[in-house]
């Protein structure tokens, strides 16, 4: 719920505030207005995805073990984004904020899990 | 390394063959978001880096908190990041105007892509205790 939170807070502080005048040179590339449902239900699949990865890499908790997969993570989303640079008529300016913002955005949503994600102790034994 | 080449190779020729063969004529419905054939040649060295980014950072993870538990592990990281990697492209759906055609079948395509990646790093990346006799 905090990883869900924290990344549409911070994708709409970043791409959709910070980031709108570059997106504004290319409207042609963009809806007139974001369809909502499918951006709130693909920020829950990502944020319970990589919540789950994080849980997976890191079973003890941690953050900066959780932020380390969130900065691996946002590099491997981040290599698409140059493909789409490669075939979208997209700017630099653009390619380079979605980038940062990428690795950015998971690292601190890993360092999110990191913190509050507590694993069960193991069971102890009824003496 | 051998890990990281292999998915490489794999992911380029998938990747040529998905977008450059058969989903030729669903991209062609949307010109107007796609670069010319002439400027996406120019820029094909992105292409290259793109995926090379892609398989180094995914062998990465693998290596650091999956390595040791062979294919499976290395598929089912395979799963967990590419289903997050589709909440990211229903996100970009939400606001560029792709065909929907397009996000399912890259969506189908993006999981069955990472999850012979995941089995690829699983069956050839050994954890350096591995490798010792």
């Amino acid at each position: 719920m905090a990883v869900f939170i924290f990344l549409f807070v911070f994708g709409f502080l970043w791409y959709g505030t910070l980031m709108r005048g570059a997106h504004e040179e290319v409207q042609a590339l963009f809806r007139t207005k974001p369809d909502f449902p499918w951006l709130i239900l693909g920020h829950i699949v990502m944020a319970f995805f990589f919540t789950m990865l994080c849980v997976r890499f890191v079973p003890a908790g941690g953050i900066g073990a959780s932020a380390t997969l969130g900065i691996l993570v946002g590099l491997v989303y981040a290599g698409p984004h140059l493909i789409s640079f490669a075939v979208q008529p997209l700017t630099t300016k653009i390619l380079c904020g979605w980038i940062v913002g990428a690795v950015i955005q998971f690292a601190i949503a890993g360092a999110t899990v990191g913190a509050i994600y507590k694993p069960s102790s193991p069971a102890t034994s009824g003496h | 390394m051998i890990a990281f080449i292999a998915a490489y190779v794999f992911i380029f020729v998938w990747g040529w063959l998905l977008n450059g063969v058969f989903l030729k004529d669903v991209y062609a419905q949307t010109p107007n978001l796609w670069r010319s054939q002439s400027e996406m040649m120019s820029l094909f060295h992105w292409i290259i880096i793109g995926q090379a980014l892609v398989i180094f950072a995914f062998v990465m993870i693998y290596a650091c908190g999956f390595a040791g538990g062979g294919v499976i592990a290395g598929i089912r990281l395979g799963i967990l990041l590419e289903i997050a990697a589709i909440g990211m492209r229903l996100g970009f759906y939400a606001v560029q105007p792709f065909p929907g055609k397009l996000i399912v079948y890259g969506s189908v395509s993006g999981l069955i892509e990472m999850i012979i990646v995941g089995a690829i790093a699983g069956a050839i990346y050994k954890p350096a205790s591995a490798r010792t006799p």
